[in-house]
Formats: structure tokens, sequence, C-alpha cells
């Protein structure tokens, strides 16, 4: 067991869940309230000195009565220590976690990913999109366990909801890297990166017949 | 000598009247010998526009490299840019996100231009029959050449080039239909929503998978 099980307990009581070693990974449940502080003092504090997070992703089982759980492997690159934390989330209450991109910058896409396939979401997460379904992806989140495999709709209804994305609508300006390129964009390029628009967009002389 | 009209020829469309000329124009001496020439030229020089999205790619890279070299029937010029390329070729699964992107490729592509569907994955969804797959990418672009196998072999993707130079060789410009191309609005289908859903019925183990709504 790690003997950061021992410093978490000695440092904020019952907030911290149980803990047990799993193939030699310790893992640690850790209560929804103070888990932002709890994460932050892994990082911060010297003794600890979590500062890698190495994936952040949630676990959904097949017992409909186990919660929902969300998952933070942690490492201490200065250490050689490793630590995985969950947090569950119970199914009858608002899937709802803080962020933790204040903390560790690499969480932001991983928070992202989880919010897109399990429908999660993360207060105050700067920027929370769908990762990799498009971002007008309507039939739900394909890694909860009620979601069907091929998908809610019907193959065609797939086809034309895929079909009306705008391909060059997902992105802003910082994302492309575009940002130094700004004079040189057509100006109906421009001004729908700055408005920072999502989603479906009209193509130009869409109203047009053809 | 003079042309004569086919019976069942377009009549010309208001404001492009030199468009219908050719389809106007019967299957004869002159047309043939002038298709033999230009697909002749046309099958021998196809510049690919390859679309590799997964392992398949990997296929068509072992094609395009010396031991079996694409060079040998005119298309050593790989062309990543849909808008100097006749041939699309898509090497691997699409998944929903990418049908807009190829859609538009398609579209960007001049006329005359053909598709080859490469692996089973681009030509009905393979063994991904999940949410996030297109079942055949015939659902989105019109497609001339489908090459099975999972990935096809160098040979099996030679030869579905060869049959493709086959059909080239086989068009005539008297056909008027041949490069007339639809322009789509974002979300059209380009095959009836039916015809979709049938062509993508679940088929061997996913036959037992639901659909809840
Ligand atoms: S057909 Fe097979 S090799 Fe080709 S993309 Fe699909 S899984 Fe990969």
């Amino acid at each position: 067991m790690n003997p950061t099980v021992d410093s978490l307990r000695r440092a904020f009581g019952t907030t911290i869940g149980r803990a047990f070693v799993s193939c030699g990974q310790t893992v640690v449940y850790v209560d929804a309230t103070e888990l932002r502080t709890v994460l932050r003092w892994l990082k911060e504090s010297p003794d600890e000195h979590y500062e890698y997070l190495v994936d952040l992703t949630a676990v959904e089982y097949r017992d409909a009565e186990r919660p929902l759980e969300v998952v933070y492997q942690l490492r201490s690159l200065w250490r050689g220590a490793e630590l995985r934390v969950k947090m569950e989330l119970l199914n009858d209450e608002p899937l709802e976690v803080d962020s933790v991109v204040p903390i560790w910058r690499a969480a932001d896409w991983l928070e992202r990913e989880v919010y897109d396939m399990f429908g999660i979401t993360f207060r105050e997460h700067p920027d929370l999109r769908r990762l990799l379904m498009w971002e007008t992806y309507k039939e739900g989140y394909p890694l909860r366990k009620d979601f069907p495999l091929r998908g809610r709709f019907s193959r065609a209804e797939q086809v034309r909801q895929a079909l009306a994305a705008n391909p060059e609508a997902h992105y802003s300006l910082e994302e492309l890297s575009a940002a130094q390129l700004q004079d040189d964009l057509p100006g109906d390029m421009r001004e729908r990166l700055e408005r920072g628009e999502r989603g479906l967009i009209a193509e130009p002389g869409e109203s047009d017949d053809g | 000598m003079e042309l004569t009209p086919s019976p069942g020829a377009v009549p010309p469309a208001a404001g492009r009247p030199d468009r219908t000329i050719v389809g106007q124009v019967s299957p004869n001496w002159v047309t043939t010998r002038l298709d033999f020439l230009v697909n002749w030229a046309r099958s021998n020089s196809m510049w690919p526009m390859p679309f590799g999205t997964a392992c398949c790619a990997i296929e068509f890279m072992a094609t395009a490299a010396s031991r079996f070299d694409i060079s040998r029937f005119g298309m050593e010029r790989l062309g990543y840019t849909p808008r100097q390329a006749d041939v699309l070729l898509c090497a691997g699964r699409l998944p929903f996100k990418l049908a807009p992107v190829i859609r538009r490729i398609y579209e960007q592509m001049p006329q005359p231009k053909w598709v080859i569907s490469m692996g089973a994955c681009a030509s009905s969804g393979g063994i991904f029959d999940t949410y996030a797959m297109v079942q055949g990418i015939d659902t989105v672009v019109p497609v001339d050449v489908y090459v099975p196998g999972c990935p096809p072999r160098p040979e099996g993707l030679l030869y579905g080039i060869l049959l493709l130079h086959k059909k080239v060789r086989g068009e005539t410009i008297a056909d008027p239909a041949l490069r007339r191309e639809r322009v789509f609005k974002q979300g059209d289908l380009q095959i009836p929503a039916r015809l979709i859903d049938e062509l993508s019925e679940p088929f061997g183990n996913s036959i037992h998978q639901t659909r809840s709504a």
C-alpha cells in the first residue's frame, strides 16, 4: 500500500474512503466534496508531489446499482510513485464533478473525452465540448451501458446528421494554429473563427438552389 | 460528315447549349476513335488521391512502394490535393465524423473522377458495425470499384486498379450522363434513406445487437 494513503487520512480524515491494492496499484476513494482540495494537496504538498496526471477517465459497471467512477491516475515523476484516485458518482444525482484543469492543464482534453463518452459534466472546465464525436452529435454518450452499440438512430439518419456537419466549423483560430495568419484568411472564415462559432453553420450560398 | 442527333438525345439545357453537343452525337466511327484515344490516355495516367484512414493505408503504401509499384500503371503521382487527382482511393474505415470531409474532397476533385473503395471497412463497414462508423462509403460518395479484403493484398488492390482501367476504357464521351454531377447541400443523402438502412443491415455477429429506438 502506498504510504500516501496514510498521509491522506491524517490530512483529510473521513473525506478519504476505502483504499486497497489492486495489481500493485494503490486505489483510494475520495469524497466528491473535497475532491479538488485533495488532488491539489497531492500535487503541491512537497512530500507527495504527484505532478503528473497520467490519465483521467471514467468507468460504468454492468451492475446498475454500482455508481459511476471517475478515475484519476497520478504519478510522481520525482519520487517514482503512482496513485489511483477514484471518485464515485451516484446514479440518482446529476453527473457532475469539479474540473481539475486548474490543477493539471493536461486534464483539459481528458475531461472533454469523459464528457463526450459518459456525459459527466466537469464544473468550471474552460471549454467543455465533445472531443471524439462531432459537436452536434445528438445520440447521447456512447460508452454508457444503456447506449446500443449501433447507436440510437437509423443508419440513414446517422449519415444525414454526419453529412450536415461542417468539417471546418469545429476549430478556433488558436486550435488551427492560424492566429498569425489572421490577415490572410478569407473574410467570412476569419469572422466565423473569431466569433468562435461552433457546429452547424450554413454553407455560403446554401439558400440558392444547388 | 454530318453529326446527326440521336433519337434519345437530351435537349440542350437553358443557358448552356454547348454542353449537350457531345450528347447529341450518336456513337459513330469518329466518337469511338476519339473515345479510344481519350480513354487510353485517361486510364494510363491516373492520379490517385489516397484517403488513408486506417490499416488498409499501410497496404496501399506497400502497393505504391517499389515491390508492387503502381507506377507501372501510370499511377506513381500520388496527389495529396483533391484538385489535382482523378481517383479517390479510400483505404480504411470511415468514421461518421469524416463523412463530410470525404464528400468535400470528392466534390473538390475535377471531372473525370473515379472512386476505389479499398478494404472491407470502406466497402461495408467491415468489422466495425458500431455507432461511429459509416457502413460503406458508397452511402456518402459514388464508388466505381470495390476491393474486398481485410486488408486486401497489394495484388488485390492492383487488380482493382486494373478493373478500373477496364471500366474507363469502356466509357464513351457520347454518354451525357457519365460525367454529370449532382450538387449536394449539407446533409443531403446521395442515395435514398431506405437504401442506406438496407445496405447497413447488421450481419454476422452483430445481428444479435439491438437498437433501443
Ligand atoms: S478492412 Fe481491415 S485492414 Fe482495412 S481498414 Fe478495415 S480493419 Fe483495417
